[in-house]
Protein backbone atom coordinates (compact mmCIF):
# COMPACT_ATOMS: atom_id res chain seq x y z
CA UNK A 1 0.00 0.00 0.00
CA UNK A 2 3.28 2.22 1.08
CA UNK A 3 4.35 1.86 -2.10
CA UNK A 4 1.56 2.10 -4.13
CA UNK A 5 0.57 5.27 -2.32
CA UNK A 6 4.49 6.28 -3.51
CA UNK A 7 4.50 5.60 -7.07
CA UNK A 8 1.38 7.13 -7.91
CA UNK A 9 0.41 9.70 -5.67
CA UNK A 10 3.97 11.06 -4.41
CA UNK A 11 5.73 12.10 -7.34
CA UNK A 12 7.04 15.32 -5.78
CA UNK A 13 10.05 13.65 -3.75
CA UNK A 14 11.60 11.39 -7.05
CA UNK A 15 11.07 14.12 -9.79
CA UNK A 16 13.15 13.48 -13.14
CA UNK A 17 16.80 14.67 -12.58
CA UNK A 18 16.17 16.26 -15.71
CA UNK A 19 13.24 18.60 -14.81
CA UNK A 20 15.15 19.82 -11.69
CA UNK A 21 18.09 20.60 -13.25
CA UNK A 22 16.15 23.05 -16.33
CA UNK A 23 14.04 25.01 -13.70
CA UNK A 24 17.62 26.16 -12.31
CA UNK A 25 18.54 27.38 -15.87
CA UNK A 26 17.34 31.12 -16.28
CA UNK A 27 16.41 30.42 -19.81
CA UNK A 28 14.20 27.81 -18.93
CA UNK A 29 12.97 30.01 -15.65
CA UNK A 30 9.14 30.72 -14.83
CA UNK A 31 7.74 27.87 -16.72
CA UNK A 32 5.09 25.59 -15.57
CA UNK A 33 5.48 21.75 -14.84
CA UNK A 34 3.62 21.08 -17.45
CA UNK A 35 5.93 23.23 -20.12
CA UNK A 36 9.17 22.06 -18.46
CA UNK A 37 8.01 18.63 -19.04
CA UNK A 38 7.01 19.92 -22.65
CA UNK A 39 10.78 20.81 -23.14
CA UNK A 40 12.49 18.12 -21.36
CA UNK A 41 10.77 15.84 -24.11
CA UNK A 42 12.60 17.87 -26.62
CA UNK A 43 16.21 17.43 -24.94
CA UNK A 44 18.96 15.36 -25.90
CA UNK A 45 20.48 13.53 -22.27
CA UNK A 46 23.98 13.13 -23.77
CA UNK A 47 26.99 11.34 -21.93
CA UNK A 48 30.83 11.89 -22.58
CA UNK A 49 34.10 10.58 -21.43
CA UNK A 50 36.64 12.59 -19.90
CA UNK A 51 38.55 14.46 -21.80
CA UNK A 52 36.17 13.88 -25.12
CA UNK A 53 35.26 17.11 -26.95
CA UNK A 54 31.73 18.56 -26.39
CA UNK A 55 32.04 20.59 -29.38
CA UNK A 56 35.23 22.47 -31.07
CA UNK A 57 36.40 26.22 -31.81
CA UNK A 58 35.01 27.07 -35.23
CA UNK A 59 32.66 23.87 -35.43
CA UNK A 60 28.82 24.84 -36.85
CA UNK A 61 26.35 25.55 -33.61
CA UNK A 62 23.46 24.46 -33.08
CA UNK A 63 22.82 24.59 -29.46
CA UNK A 64 23.20 24.76 -25.94
CA UNK A 65 24.02 22.43 -23.06
CA UNK A 66 23.08 21.85 -19.78
CA UNK A 67 25.62 20.22 -16.82
CA UNK A 68 23.36 17.48 -15.52
CA UNK A 69 26.49 16.09 -13.60
CA UNK A 70 30.13 16.39 -14.10
CA UNK A 71 32.69 19.62 -15.23
CA UNK A 72 33.24 20.99 -18.50
CA UNK A 73 35.81 23.18 -19.51
CA UNK A 74 35.61 26.26 -21.43
CA UNK A 75 38.45 26.69 -23.48
CA UNK A 76 40.61 28.50 -26.42
CA UNK A 77 42.33 25.96 -27.95
CA UNK A 78 45.23 27.75 -29.84
CA UNK A 79 45.85 30.07 -26.33
CA UNK A 80 45.03 27.08 -24.28
CA UNK A 81 43.30 29.93 -21.77
CA UNK A 82 40.62 28.03 -19.56
CA UNK A 83 37.67 30.70 -19.87
CA UNK A 84 35.93 28.70 -17.69
CA UNK A 85 35.28 25.75 -15.66
CA UNK A 86 31.56 24.99 -15.25
CA UNK A 87 29.43 22.50 -13.19
CA UNK A 88 26.04 21.01 -12.41
CA UNK A 89 23.17 23.22 -13.15
CA UNK A 90 25.33 25.51 -15.25
CA UNK A 91 25.02 25.89 -18.86
CA UNK A 92 26.93 27.01 -21.95
CA UNK A 93 26.17 27.75 -25.88
CA UNK A 94 23.27 29.41 -25.59
CA UNK A 95 24.10 31.48 -28.42
CA UNK A 96 23.70 29.02 -31.12
CA UNK A 97 20.04 28.67 -30.14
CA UNK A 98 19.63 32.32 -31.72
CA UNK A 99 22.72 32.35 -34.37
CA UNK A 100 24.68 30.35 -36.87
CA UNK A 101 27.69 31.40 -36.20
CA UNK A 102 30.68 28.70 -36.01
CA UNK A 103 31.85 27.70 -32.02
CA UNK A 104 34.30 31.21 -30.44
CA UNK A 105 35.84 28.30 -28.28
CA UNK A 106 35.91 24.41 -27.21
CA UNK A 107 33.97 22.89 -24.51
CA UNK A 108 35.60 19.43 -22.78
CA UNK A 109 34.51 17.34 -20.71
CA UNK A 110 36.67 17.33 -17.33
CA UNK A 111 35.67 14.30 -15.91
CA UNK A 112 32.68 11.96 -17.25
CA UNK A 113 30.11 14.12 -17.60
CA UNK A 114 26.47 14.01 -18.32
CA UNK A 115 24.74 16.87 -20.46
CA UNK A 116 21.39 17.84 -21.58
CA UNK A 117 21.10 19.42 -25.44
CA UNK A 118 18.76 22.12 -26.00
CA UNK A 119 18.97 22.99 -29.62
CA UNK A 120 17.96 25.16 -32.46
CA UNK A 121 15.61 22.52 -33.68
CA UNK A 122 14.54 21.79 -31.32
CA UNK A 123 13.42 25.58 -30.15
CA UNK A 124 12.06 26.04 -33.59
CA UNK A 125 9.92 22.97 -33.18
CA UNK A 126 9.04 24.31 -29.86
CA UNK A 127 7.64 27.68 -31.65
CA UNK A 128 5.59 25.93 -33.91
CA UNK A 129 3.88 23.28 -31.76
CA UNK A 130 3.74 25.33 -28.16
CA UNK A 131 4.31 29.63 -29.35
CA UNK A 132 3.57 30.80 -26.76
CA UNK A 133 6.01 28.35 -24.46
CA UNK A 134 8.48 28.99 -27.21
CA UNK A 135 8.03 33.31 -27.00
CA UNK A 136 8.60 32.57 -22.71
CA UNK A 137 11.79 31.13 -23.55
CA UNK A 138 13.26 32.91 -26.43
CA UNK A 139 12.13 35.93 -23.99
CA UNK A 140 14.19 34.62 -21.02
CA UNK A 141 16.85 34.20 -23.55
CA UNK A 142 17.19 37.92 -24.51
CA UNK A 143 17.07 38.71 -20.77
CA UNK A 144 20.32 36.60 -20.22
CA UNK A 145 22.06 37.84 -23.49
CA UNK A 146 21.18 41.15 -22.34
CA UNK A 147 21.97 41.07 -18.65
CA UNK A 148 25.43 39.61 -20.45
CA UNK A 149 26.08 42.55 -22.43
CA UNK A 150 25.06 45.23 -19.86
CA UNK A 151 28.21 42.86 -17.86
CA UNK A 152 30.41 43.67 -20.23
CA UNK A 153 29.86 47.14 -21.32
CA UNK A 154 30.53 47.42 -17.12
CA UNK A 155 33.66 45.55 -17.74
CA UNK A 156 34.47 47.93 -20.51
CA UNK A 157 33.87 51.37 -18.96
CA UNK A 158 35.99 50.44 -15.86
CA UNK A 159 38.87 52.62 -15.70
CA UNK A 160 41.85 50.03 -16.25
CA UNK A 161 40.33 49.35 -19.42
CA UNK B 1 42.46 -0.63 -36.64
CA UNK B 2 44.59 -2.82 -37.99
CA UNK B 3 44.47 -4.42 -41.42
CA UNK B 4 42.88 -7.93 -40.55
CA UNK B 5 40.69 -6.19 -38.78
CA UNK B 6 39.68 -3.64 -41.65
CA UNK B 7 39.19 -6.94 -43.80
CA UNK B 8 36.97 -8.92 -41.01
CA UNK B 9 34.73 -5.14 -41.07
CA UNK B 10 34.75 -5.27 -45.33
CA UNK B 11 33.31 -9.06 -45.30
CA UNK B 12 30.97 -8.20 -42.48
CA UNK B 13 29.70 -5.25 -44.72
CA UNK B 14 29.52 -7.51 -47.60
CA UNK B 15 27.67 -9.85 -45.77
CA UNK B 16 25.16 -8.01 -44.49
CA UNK B 17 24.55 -6.11 -48.30
CA UNK B 18 24.57 -9.32 -49.36
CA UNK B 19 21.56 -10.37 -46.82
CA UNK B 20 19.64 -7.33 -47.14
CA UNK B 21 19.70 -7.84 -50.72
CA UNK B 22 18.09 -11.37 -50.51
CA UNK B 23 15.80 -9.93 -48.24
CA UNK B 24 14.98 -6.91 -49.56
CA UNK B 25 11.85 -8.22 -52.43
CA UNK B 26 10.01 -9.50 -49.03
CA UNK B 27 10.36 -6.58 -47.36
CA UNK B 28 9.90 -4.43 -49.97
CA UNK B 29 6.10 -4.19 -50.00
CA UNK B 30 6.32 -2.99 -46.16
CA UNK B 31 9.26 -0.50 -46.98
CA UNK B 32 6.73 0.78 -49.63
CA UNK B 33 4.27 1.22 -46.94
CA UNK B 34 6.68 2.87 -44.40
CA UNK B 35 7.59 5.03 -47.68
CA UNK B 36 4.43 6.55 -48.10
CA UNK B 37 3.25 6.81 -44.12
CA UNK B 38 6.48 8.97 -43.92
CA UNK B 39 5.21 11.07 -46.68
CA UNK B 40 1.95 11.46 -45.50
CA UNK B 41 3.10 11.82 -42.26
CA UNK B 42 5.35 15.00 -43.65
CA UNK B 43 2.06 16.13 -45.06
CA UNK B 44 -0.07 16.05 -42.28
CA UNK B 45 2.39 17.55 -38.97
CA UNK B 46 2.54 20.62 -39.45
CA UNK B 47 -1.66 20.28 -39.02
CA UNK B 48 -1.52 18.37 -36.31
CA UNK B 49 1.00 20.33 -34.43
CA UNK B 50 -1.29 23.44 -34.98
CA UNK B 51 -4.27 21.60 -33.47
CA UNK B 52 -2.39 20.42 -30.29
CA UNK B 53 -1.20 24.23 -30.33
CA UNK B 54 -4.79 24.72 -29.66
CA UNK B 55 -6.46 21.45 -28.41
CA UNK B 56 -3.52 20.73 -26.18
CA UNK B 57 -4.25 16.71 -27.59
CA UNK B 58 -1.48 15.45 -30.08
CA UNK B 59 -4.33 13.06 -30.23
CA UNK B 60 -7.06 14.71 -31.52
CA UNK B 61 -4.70 16.71 -33.99
CA UNK B 62 -4.29 13.37 -35.66
CA UNK B 63 -7.67 12.06 -35.20
CA UNK B 64 -9.32 15.41 -36.51
CA UNK B 65 -6.66 15.88 -39.44
CA UNK B 66 -6.93 11.98 -40.99
CA UNK B 67 -10.91 11.67 -40.05
CA UNK B 68 -11.03 14.51 -42.70
CA UNK B 69 -8.71 13.13 -45.00
CA UNK B 70 -10.24 9.62 -44.93
CA UNK B 71 -13.86 10.97 -45.38
CA UNK B 72 -12.95 13.26 -48.49
CA UNK B 73 -11.15 10.49 -49.84
CA UNK B 74 -13.75 8.08 -49.79
CA UNK B 75 -16.94 10.86 -50.84
CA UNK B 76 -13.85 11.15 -53.91
CA UNK B 77 -13.57 7.53 -54.52
CA UNK B 78 -16.97 6.71 -54.01
CA UNK B 79 -18.52 9.10 -56.33
CA UNK B 80 -16.16 8.87 -58.58
CA UNK B 81 -16.45 4.82 -59.48
CA UNK B 82 -20.76 5.59 -59.22
CA UNK B 83 -20.40 8.57 -62.06
CA UNK B 84 -17.83 6.41 -63.96
CA UNK B 85 -20.13 3.38 -63.53
CA UNK B 86 -22.99 5.27 -65.26
CA UNK B 87 -20.94 6.74 -67.83
CA UNK B 88 -19.28 3.70 -68.65
CA UNK B 89 -23.09 1.46 -69.29
CA UNK B 90 -23.85 4.67 -71.70
CA UNK B 91 -21.38 4.15 -73.64
CA UNK B 92 -21.50 0.58 -73.78
CA UNK B 93 -25.13 0.88 -75.12
CA UNK B 94 -23.64 3.51 -77.23
CA UNK B 95 -21.23 0.95 -79.24
CA UNK B 96 -24.01 -1.31 -79.02
CA UNK B 97 -25.74 0.91 -81.76
CA UNK B 98 -25.01 0.90 -85.55
CA UNK B 99 -23.89 5.02 -85.69
CA UNK B 100 -20.68 4.10 -83.47
CA UNK B 101 -19.86 1.98 -86.39
CA UNK B 102 -21.12 5.14 -88.97
CA UNK B 103 -18.76 7.38 -86.67
CA UNK B 104 -15.78 5.47 -86.55
CA UNK B 105 -16.32 5.30 -90.94
CA UNK B 106 -16.92 9.04 -90.95
CA UNK B 107 -13.99 9.60 -89.10
CA UNK B 108 -11.52 7.40 -91.04
CA UNK B 109 -13.02 8.57 -94.31
CA UNK B 110 -12.90 12.26 -93.37
CA UNK B 111 -9.15 11.64 -92.06
CA UNK B 112 -8.57 9.88 -95.47
CA UNK B 113 -10.14 12.91 -97.44
CA UNK B 114 -8.10 15.27 -95.65
CA UNK B 115 -4.51 13.60 -96.20
CA UNK B 116 -1.91 13.31 -98.87
CA UNK B 117 -2.52 10.08 -100.88
CA UNK B 118 0.48 7.71 -99.62
CA UNK B 119 0.12 8.52 -96.01
CA UNK B 120 -4.23 7.86 -96.17
CA UNK B 121 -3.26 4.51 -97.42
CA UNK B 122 -1.58 3.54 -94.24
CA UNK B 123 -4.59 4.28 -93.00
CA UNK B 124 -6.88 0.72 -92.40
CA UNK B 125 -10.05 0.07 -94.08
CA UNK B 126 -12.85 1.13 -91.58
CA UNK B 127 -13.34 -2.34 -90.86
CA UNK B 128 -10.29 -3.12 -88.77
CA UNK B 129 -10.50 0.41 -87.39
CA UNK B 130 -13.24 -0.34 -85.83
CA UNK B 131 -12.54 -3.49 -84.89
CA UNK B 132 -9.50 -1.99 -83.49
CA UNK B 133 -11.32 0.56 -81.46
CA UNK B 134 -13.71 -1.87 -79.79
CA UNK B 135 -11.06 -3.97 -78.75
CA UNK B 136 -9.01 -0.73 -77.40
CA UNK B 137 -11.88 0.07 -75.39
CA UNK B 138 -12.75 -3.55 -74.07
CA UNK B 139 -9.05 -3.43 -73.06
CA UNK B 140 -9.58 -0.21 -71.20
CA UNK B 141 -12.35 -1.47 -69.31
CA UNK B 142 -10.71 -4.35 -68.62
CA UNK B 143 -7.60 -2.84 -66.74
CA UNK B 144 -9.93 -0.71 -65.09
CA UNK B 145 -11.80 -3.99 -63.94
CA UNK B 146 -8.79 -5.30 -62.99
CA UNK B 147 -7.54 -2.38 -60.74
CA UNK B 148 -10.75 -2.51 -58.89
CA UNK B 149 -10.46 -6.66 -58.30
CA UNK B 150 -7.64 -5.51 -56.68
CA UNK B 151 -9.26 -3.24 -54.37
CA UNK B 152 -9.18 -5.70 -51.68
CA UNK B 153 -5.41 -6.00 -51.64
CA UNK B 154 -5.21 -2.10 -51.83
CA UNK B 155 -7.35 -1.69 -48.98
CA UNK B 156 -5.09 -4.09 -47.04
CA UNK B 157 -2.38 -1.47 -47.75
CA UNK B 158 -3.98 1.38 -47.21
CA UNK B 159 -5.43 0.17 -44.00
CA UNK B 160 -1.50 -0.54 -42.83
CA UNK B 161 -0.35 3.01 -44.05
CA UNK B 162 -3.13 4.53 -42.30
CA UNK B 163 -2.05 2.07 -38.93
CA UNK B 164 1.52 3.08 -39.48
CA UNK B 165 0.72 7.22 -40.16
CA UNK B 166 -1.37 7.16 -36.74
CA UNK B 167 1.84 6.23 -35.05
CA UNK B 168 4.15 8.19 -36.54
CA UNK B 169 2.32 11.29 -36.46
CA UNK B 170 1.82 10.68 -32.51
CA UNK B 171 5.40 9.75 -31.65
CA UNK B 172 6.88 11.55 -34.51
CA UNK B 173 8.79 13.99 -31.98
CA UNK B 174 10.13 11.29 -29.66
CA UNK B 175 11.06 8.87 -32.98
CA UNK B 176 13.27 11.38 -33.92
CA UNK B 177 14.65 11.96 -30.23
CA UNK B 178 15.22 8.43 -30.20
CA UNK B 179 17.12 8.72 -33.25
CA UNK B 180 19.47 10.98 -32.65
CA UNK B 181 20.27 9.22 -29.02
CA UNK B 182 21.74 6.54 -31.43
CA UNK B 183 24.53 9.25 -32.96
CA UNK B 184 27.64 9.46 -31.53
CA UNK B 185 28.26 12.60 -29.74
CA UNK B 186 31.08 13.99 -32.54
CA UNK B 187 28.32 14.00 -34.98
CA UNK B 188 25.13 14.87 -32.80
CA UNK B 189 24.96 18.60 -33.73
CA UNK B 190 25.61 18.25 -38.12
CA UNK B 191 23.81 15.17 -37.35
CA UNK B 192 20.67 17.10 -35.80
CA UNK B 193 21.41 19.86 -38.44
CA UNK B 194 21.28 17.09 -40.85
CA UNK B 195 17.43 15.87 -40.05
CA UNK B 196 16.18 19.40 -39.88
CA UNK B 197 17.55 19.83 -43.28
CA UNK B 198 15.85 17.21 -44.87
CA UNK B 199 12.54 17.42 -43.13
CA UNK B 200 12.11 21.07 -44.37
CA UNK B 201 12.95 20.25 -48.12
CA UNK B 202 10.60 17.08 -48.29
CA UNK B 203 7.80 19.15 -46.13
CA UNK B 204 8.67 22.38 -48.59
CA UNK B 205 8.71 20.12 -51.22
CA UNK B 206 5.21 18.43 -50.63
CA UNK B 207 3.60 21.30 -49.49
CA UNK B 208 4.79 23.25 -52.69
CA UNK B 209 3.52 19.74 -55.01
CA UNK B 210 0.47 20.04 -53.38
CA UNK B 211 -0.66 23.77 -53.68
CA UNK B 212 0.64 23.18 -57.31
CA UNK B 213 -1.35 20.24 -58.14
CA UNK B 214 -4.68 22.15 -56.24
CA UNK B 215 -4.14 25.00 -58.61
CA UNK B 216 -3.87 22.50 -61.77
CA UNK B 217 -7.02 20.55 -60.96
CA UNK B 218 -8.62 24.10 -60.78
CA UNK B 219 -7.44 25.44 -63.81
CA UNK B 220 -8.36 22.27 -65.55
CA UNK B 221 -12.22 21.90 -64.26
CA UNK B 222 -12.09 25.76 -65.47
CA UNK B 223 -10.64 25.22 -68.78
CA UNK B 224 -12.91 22.08 -69.34
CA UNK B 225 -15.68 24.37 -68.28
CA UNK B 226 -15.25 26.72 -70.78
CA UNK B 227 -15.27 23.58 -73.63
CA UNK B 228 -18.57 22.49 -72.47
CA UNK B 229 -19.33 25.86 -72.51
CA UNK B 230 -18.46 25.79 -76.82
CA UNK B 231 -20.54 22.41 -76.89
CA UNK B 232 -17.41 20.13 -75.99
CA UNK B 233 -19.86 17.70 -73.71
CA UNK B 234 -17.12 16.40 -71.24
CA UNK B 235 -18.94 15.48 -68.50
CA UNK B 236 -16.88 14.46 -65.02
CA UNK B 237 -15.02 17.36 -65.29
CA UNK B 238 -14.38 17.80 -61.46
CA UNK B 239 -13.41 14.12 -61.50
CA UNK B 240 -11.05 14.94 -64.53
CA UNK B 241 -9.38 17.78 -62.90
CA UNK B 242 -8.89 16.23 -59.78
CA UNK B 243 -6.70 13.36 -61.63
CA UNK B 244 -4.71 15.57 -63.91
CA UNK B 245 -4.09 17.35 -60.89
CA UNK B 246 -2.82 14.50 -59.23
CA UNK B 247 -1.14 13.01 -62.20
CA UNK B 248 0.76 17.15 -62.25
CA UNK B 249 2.70 15.76 -59.24
CA UNK B 250 4.72 13.32 -61.60
CA UNK B 251 7.09 15.78 -63.51
CA UNK B 252 6.94 16.18 -66.60
CA UNK B 253 5.28 13.29 -68.09
CA UNK B 254 2.14 14.33 -65.08
CA UNK B 255 0.52 16.72 -67.38
CA UNK B 256 0.19 14.50 -70.07
CA UNK B 257 -1.44 11.52 -67.99
CA UNK B 258 -3.69 14.19 -67.02
CA UNK B 259 -4.79 14.94 -70.82
CA UNK B 260 -5.71 11.08 -71.28
CA UNK B 261 -9.10 10.77 -69.26
CA UNK B 262 -10.55 13.75 -70.76
CA UNK B 263 -10.09 12.94 -74.62
CA UNK B 264 -11.19 9.38 -73.51
CA UNK B 265 -14.54 10.88 -72.08
CA UNK B 266 -14.64 13.50 -74.77
CA UNK B 267 -14.67 10.70 -77.67
CA UNK B 268 -17.06 8.34 -75.25
CA UNK B 269 -19.79 11.38 -74.99
CA UNK B 270 -18.88 12.36 -78.87
CA UNK B 271 -19.40 9.46 -80.90
CA UNK B 272 -22.16 9.48 -83.47
CA UNK B 273 -22.23 13.10 -82.92
CA UNK B 274 -21.68 14.47 -86.28
CA UNK B 275 -21.23 17.97 -85.36
CA UNK B 276 -18.21 16.83 -82.53
CA UNK B 277 -16.99 15.06 -85.60
CA UNK B 278 -16.77 18.06 -87.77
CA UNK B 279 -15.49 20.06 -84.99
CA UNK B 280 -12.96 22.57 -86.21
CA UNK B 281 -11.19 25.62 -83.98
CA UNK B 282 -11.52 28.86 -85.30
CA UNK B 283 -13.19 27.25 -88.38
CA UNK B 284 -9.94 26.46 -89.87
CA UNK B 285 -7.90 23.95 -88.04
CA UNK B 286 -10.26 20.16 -87.85
CA UNK B 287 -10.17 18.94 -84.05
CA UNK B 288 -12.51 15.95 -84.48
CA UNK B 289 -14.24 14.96 -80.73
CA UNK B 290 -12.51 18.45 -79.52
CA UNK B 291 -9.56 16.61 -78.89
CA UNK B 292 -6.90 19.39 -80.23
CA UNK B 293 -9.47 21.65 -77.65
CA UNK B 294 -8.71 19.51 -74.95
CA UNK B 295 -4.75 19.27 -75.66
CA UNK B 296 -4.41 22.87 -76.10
CA UNK B 297 -6.24 23.90 -73.00
CA UNK B 298 -4.09 21.62 -70.76
CA UNK B 299 -0.85 23.55 -72.74
CA UNK B 300 -2.23 26.25 -71.47
CA UNK B 301 -3.02 25.07 -67.85
CA UNK B 302 0.39 23.72 -68.09
CA UNK B 303 1.94 26.95 -68.77
CA UNK B 304 0.17 28.75 -66.13
CA UNK B 305 1.54 26.64 -63.59
CA UNK B 306 4.69 26.26 -65.10
CA UNK B 307 5.45 30.37 -65.21
CA UNK B 308 3.28 31.42 -62.80
CA UNK B 309 2.09 29.11 -60.03
CA UNK B 310 5.29 26.71 -59.73
CA UNK B 311 7.88 29.16 -59.55
CA UNK B 312 5.45 30.69 -56.53
CA UNK B 313 4.88 28.26 -54.68
CA UNK B 314 7.65 25.77 -55.03
CA UNK B 315 10.19 27.77 -56.02
CA UNK B 316 13.54 26.33 -56.00
CA UNK B 317 12.21 23.93 -53.49
CA UNK B 318 14.63 20.88 -53.91
CA UNK B 319 17.18 22.84 -56.39
CA UNK B 320 18.13 20.63 -58.54
CA UNK B 321 19.63 21.69 -62.22
CA UNK B 322 16.22 21.68 -64.85
CA UNK B 323 18.64 18.84 -66.74
CA UNK B 324 18.97 16.34 -63.07
CA UNK B 325 15.48 16.61 -62.73
CA UNK B 326 15.25 14.89 -66.58
CA UNK B 327 17.62 12.28 -65.54
CA UNK B 328 16.54 11.45 -61.92
CA UNK B 329 13.40 10.97 -62.86
CA UNK B 330 14.48 8.80 -65.65
CA UNK B 331 16.52 6.45 -63.27
CA UNK B 332 13.13 6.55 -60.83
CA UNK B 333 10.90 5.77 -63.65
CA UNK B 334 13.25 2.70 -65.03
CA UNK B 335 13.64 1.69 -61.53
CA UNK B 336 10.28 1.42 -59.86
CA UNK B 337 7.99 2.98 -62.69
CA UNK B 338 5.66 5.68 -62.05
CA UNK B 339 5.88 5.55 -58.35
CA UNK B 340 9.47 5.43 -58.47
CA UNK B 341 8.59 8.88 -61.29
CA UNK B 342 6.90 10.35 -58.68
CA UNK B 343 9.29 10.01 -55.50
CA UNK B 344 12.34 10.40 -57.53
CA UNK B 345 12.66 14.58 -56.98
CA UNK B 346 11.90 14.42 -53.43
CA UNK B 347 14.03 11.19 -52.64
CA UNK B 348 16.81 13.42 -54.78
CA UNK B 349 16.05 16.65 -52.69
CA UNK B 350 16.87 14.09 -49.55
CA UNK B 351 19.85 12.75 -51.03
CA UNK B 352 21.61 16.52 -51.85
CA UNK B 353 21.40 17.26 -48.64
CA UNK B 354 22.39 14.38 -47.17
CA UNK B 355 25.51 14.63 -49.70
CA UNK B 356 26.03 18.37 -48.82
CA UNK B 357 26.38 17.57 -44.99
CA UNK B 358 28.81 14.60 -45.93
CA UNK B 359 31.10 16.85 -47.71
CA UNK B 360 30.54 19.29 -44.88
CA UNK B 361 31.70 16.56 -42.02
CA UNK B 362 34.60 15.78 -44.45
CA UNK B 363 35.66 19.18 -45.08
CA UNK B 364 35.58 20.19 -41.47
CA UNK B 365 36.31 17.01 -39.99
CA UNK B 366 39.11 18.52 -37.80
CA UNK B 367 36.45 20.93 -36.37
CA UNK B 368 34.23 17.41 -34.98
Amino acid sequence: MKALYHNYFKKGNDRNPVLKVLESVPIFENLTEKELSEVARLTHERTYKKDEDVFKKLSPAEGMYVILDGQVSIIDPDSETIFATLESGDFFGELALLDEEPRSASAVAKIPSRLIGFFRTDLLTLMKRSPELGNKILLNLSRVLGERLRKTNQELAKPNH
Amino acid sequence: MDPLQKIYRLLLFIIIGLLALEILPFLSSIIGMLIFSFLFTTIFLQGVDSIERYTRSRALGVFLILSTTILAGVVFIGSFISNLGSQIKLFTRKIQRDDFANSIENLSSNTREALPDFIANLIPESEKVILMAKNLMVGVFQSILSILGSAGNLFFIAFMVLIFTIILLIEYHDFKRSLVRFMPNKYLEVGLRMIYNIELQISKYLRGQILAASSVAILSILGLFILNQLGANITLAVFIGIIAGLANLIPMVGPFIGMIPAILIALMNNIGNEVALNHQIFGAIPSPFYVLDIIIMFIIVQQIDNNFITPLVVGESVGLHPMAVMLVLLIGGTLIGPLGMLFAIPVAGVLKVVITEIVFITKNSHLL
